[in-house]
């Protein structure tokens, strides 16, 4: 007859390894991807600018007579601003920076990739192509590199304030808008957005440096790293 | 020691189950960006009501504006205990971006028959984006006990045919 009293070298068994191997793969893998997640996210090897949102498709005409879409620009890395050309005194100056990025994008090695300004009227009515040239050239805008668009009243609001969502209204003949800049990079990706008058130009060019390695590197198995930075949101500080 | 085995089976799934929430956590935190309500922009609470230099400043009828046809966005302040504004009107079928933000204490922000719910917090500014397909009005209330007026707090949006 079995005794009921259990002794000791029967109780002694070893706590661990009874635990089944299963057990043990589940508690490993996840410990693996547990420290995987953690270190990519604080370490973050590879720095990306968010998707924010698709850029707006558009269909103006530029400073001279000619038509500029956002096809045109698409493939090169784009760089938006909204004013008007009678902008003075005190209503926020915009294009200065503009014209400081053109002068940096220039000695900018970006291995083929076209850096792209576009100046977009928020003042179609008044800003007629000729004006636009005029403003293109106070501002020695290399035709290049900078355009200046207009069109319609409809088609600008619905680029400017349906698109980028950038307020702007007319009210008794004046007008008053929110001063940003927009980056949109070669997929058409909005990936930027500077709501200020006077951004840190460090800062663009930075993001703009960002988009040129993200499209030369994010080819082949790389890409795969540039996927898993912008799932775990490894952007720039 | 001696465990039961069945004992010892209930012991590993607890630990387990603990080791799956915590992973649960870390990815939906890090992978899917599923975080408690966080600033989308900081303000100082002290002067986000200042005319000329914050939108929650702008005059009450300017704080709701019209981005392009149906689109829209609206900077509302939550005081002490009002929502200005507390009347927004907008067609029927418009997209219209919430900016809230708190001038002194913390409120909430919930929007009868949508998903909107947020928590208002002053020096942030919380921010949600809904659209609004049918017609008739939606009721917002502060659902964030914040003092003796706590009630008279809510608004009303009219979505017009």
């Amino acid at each position: 007859m079995k005794s009921l009293i259990t002794t000791a070298s029967e109780r002694k068994r070893p706590f661990f390894p009874q635990i089944a191997l299963v057990w043990r793969i589940i508690f490993g893998t996840l410990f693996v991807i547990t420290l995987l997640l953690g270190g990519f996210t604080t370490l973050k090897p590879v720095v990306v600018l968010p998707r924010i949102t698709l850029a707006p498709g558009f269909n103006l005409v530029d400073q001279t007579g000619a038509q500029i879409s956002n096809e045109q620009v698409r493939g090169g890395i784009a760089l938006y601003n909204f004013t008007y050309s009678g902008c003075i005194d005190d209503c926020p100056q915009t294009t200065p920076l503009m014209a400081e990025v053109q002068a940096r994008v220039a000695q900018l090695e970006t291995g083929g990739i076209p850096v792209k300004l576009v100046t977009i009227s928020i003042d179609p009515e008044h800003d007629t192509v000729e004006q636009l040239a005029a403003y293109a050239d106070a501002h020695n805008a290399d035709p290049d590199i900078w355009r200046f668009a207009t069109g319609s009243p409809m088609q600008i609001k619905s680029v400017i304030g349906g698109g980028f969502s950038t307020y702007y209204t007319e009210k008794e003949g004046k007008i008053k808008f929110d001063p940003a800049f927009m980056l949109v990079d070669g997929n058409g990706i909005l990936r930027a957005e500077y709501r200020t008058a006077v951004p840190d130009t460090a800062i663009i060019l930075r993001d703009i440096n960002l988009l040129v390695e993200e499209a030369h590197n994010s080819t082949g198995p790389q890409k795969l790293a540039y996927e898993a930075a912008h799932l775990f949101l490894c952007y720039p500080d | 020691m001696h465990i039961d085995p069945q004992e010892r089976n209930y012991i590993v799934i607890t630990i387990a189950l603990v080791v799956i929430f915590a992973t649960a956590i870390l990815v939906s935190a890090f992978a899917y960006d599923i975080q408690v309500p966080v600033p989308y922009a900081e303000v100082n609470p002290n002067e986000v009501a200042t005319p000329g230099i914050s939108p929650w400043g702008d005059p009450l009828d300017e704080r709701v504006r019209e981005l392009a046809p149906n689109k829209y966005e609206a900077y509302i302040l939550a005081q002490t205990w009002a929502f200005l504004p507390n009347r927004i009107t907008i067609p029927k079928g418009s997209t219209i971006t919430f900016y809230v933000t708190s001038k002194d204490v913390q409120h909430g922000f919930i929007i009868a028959d949508t998903n909107i719910n947020m928590m208002v917090i002053p020096g942030q500014v919380s921010t949600l984006t809904a659209t609004f397909d049918k017609a008739g009005e939606y009721h917002f209330v502060c659902n964030e006990y914040c003092g003796v007026g706590h009630q008279t707090m809510f608004g009303t949006i009219i979505v017009e045919e």
